[in-house]
């Protein structure tokens, strides 16, 4: 099956904003990401966009269309209908087009310290680590995050507040504080109590519906911000 | 950044987002009735008189439908205030959109049932 659709795109050159529509013939099964290339291929060369594995594992095709973000590459173009309105990412400066500077966003990735901290570290001699699934289940589901910034485009916190980690970032922490072999939780509360942290969301929870690895980062926030509130009050009394 | 803005873009947006929108939107409200009733209170300072006069502009039968929309402003805001406490310590997490519903239409009873004592009072009973 055949037919034509027009991609509707918000194109930024560096000093102007505009609105760009590509007509072309798309088949079944075709994905937004595909329509992208055919766009630059056959018809406007200069039109910028970020993607990789196409296959929805490195998380660098995220636009927003037709106001949600989501994954380009996953998304079939009949799916969503014949007219697509495709724009950057909210909530972080445009480069070109839809590419949008993800550095911000990785760098609150970063300051939560999204990995395995333990006082052994041994290198030359290692050791296994065991877990029961429980332990397992506990925080699995939030370690597929493909850090696609999706949530963060989503979220209304960072709209407004460009020092709040956002959920992505807590979501990570979560992740590592929720691994029973990981022993960094102090340092990582420590890091997310703040008012740029946990406390800045207000539950919107439109993390949790755009996440196209349906991660529910809107759970891991809370479930951090009750970690967060035993550990302020623990610090009182100690 | 997106900035406020970004507190109302509903495109794309799910029902969530509906619920937050009109809780801002709300709050805003309340917090202009706020400042009006502060100045209505400190104008007793002045007088009775002058309290009195301000009074009688707003407590009447023409302003009721004013008051009946501060009052679902209020009951909406209140009531799914509620739902975000519960959700934000982590409670009913999975039946967020219900709560919504559920808190939605709690709040429009109570402003129906506040607006109705309203009439009555103006109406004089
Ligand atoms: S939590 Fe989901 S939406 Fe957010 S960056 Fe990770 S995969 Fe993307
Ligand atoms: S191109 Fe890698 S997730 Fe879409």
């Amino acid at each position: 099956m055949e037919r034509e659709v027009i991609f509707r795109i918000r194109r930024f050159d560096g000093e102007k904003t505009y609105w760009q529509d590509f007509r072309f013939t798309a088949r079944k099964g075709m994905t937004v990401l595909e329509g992208l290339y055919f766009i630059k291929e056959n018809l406007d060369g200069s039109l910028a966009f970020r993607a990789s594995c196409r296959m929805g594992v490195c998380g660098s095709c995220a636009v927003k269309i037709n106001g949600r973000p989501r994954l380009a590459c996953e998304t079939q173009i009949f799916d969503i209908g014949s007219t697509l309105e495709i724009e950057p990412l909210d909530n972080m400066p445009v480069l070109k087009d839809l590419i949008v500077d993800m550095d911000g966003f990785f760098r609150k990735h970063e300051a939560v310290k999204p990995y395995l901290i333990r006082r052994d570290d041994d290198y030359e001699n290692p050791k296994e680590l065991l877990q029961t699934p429980e332990e397992l289940h506990a925080y699995y589901d939030f370690s597929l995050c493909i850090k696609c910034g999706a949530c963060y485009s989503a979220c209304p916190a960072s709209a407004t507040r460009s020092d709040y980690l956002g959920p992505a970032a807590i979501t990570a922490a979560y992740r590592f504080c929720a691994d029973s072999r990981d022993e960094g939780r102090e340092d990582r509360l420590n890091l997310v109590s703040g008012s740029d942290g946990v406390w800045r969301c207000h539950f919107n929870a439109e993390c949790s519906e755009v996440c196209p690895k349906s991660i529910e980062p809107a759970k891991a926030v809370q479930r951090m911000r009750l970690m967060s509130a035993i550990h302020m009050i623990k610090s009182i009394f100690r | 950044m997106k900035g406020v803005s970004g507190w109302f873009t509903l495109k794309g947006k799910s029902l969530n987002s509906l619920a937050y929108s009109f809780h801002r939107l709300t709050g805003i409200v309340l917090l202009l009735y706020l400042i009006a009733h502060l100045s209505f209170l400190t104008s007793l300072r002045i007088g009775e008189e002058t309290y009195t006069a301000f009074i009688s502009t707003t407590v009447r039968l023409e302003t009721l439908p004013l008051d009946s929309l501060l009052f679902l402003a209020t009951f909406y805001h209140a009531f799914n205030g509620l739902r975000v406490v519960l959700n934000e310590f982590g409670l009913l997490y999975e039946a967020r959109k219900a709560l919504i519903y559920l808190m939605t239409l709690l709040g429009l009873l109570f402003w129906l049932y506040s607006t109705y004592v309203m009439y009555l009072f103006l109406t004089g009973w």
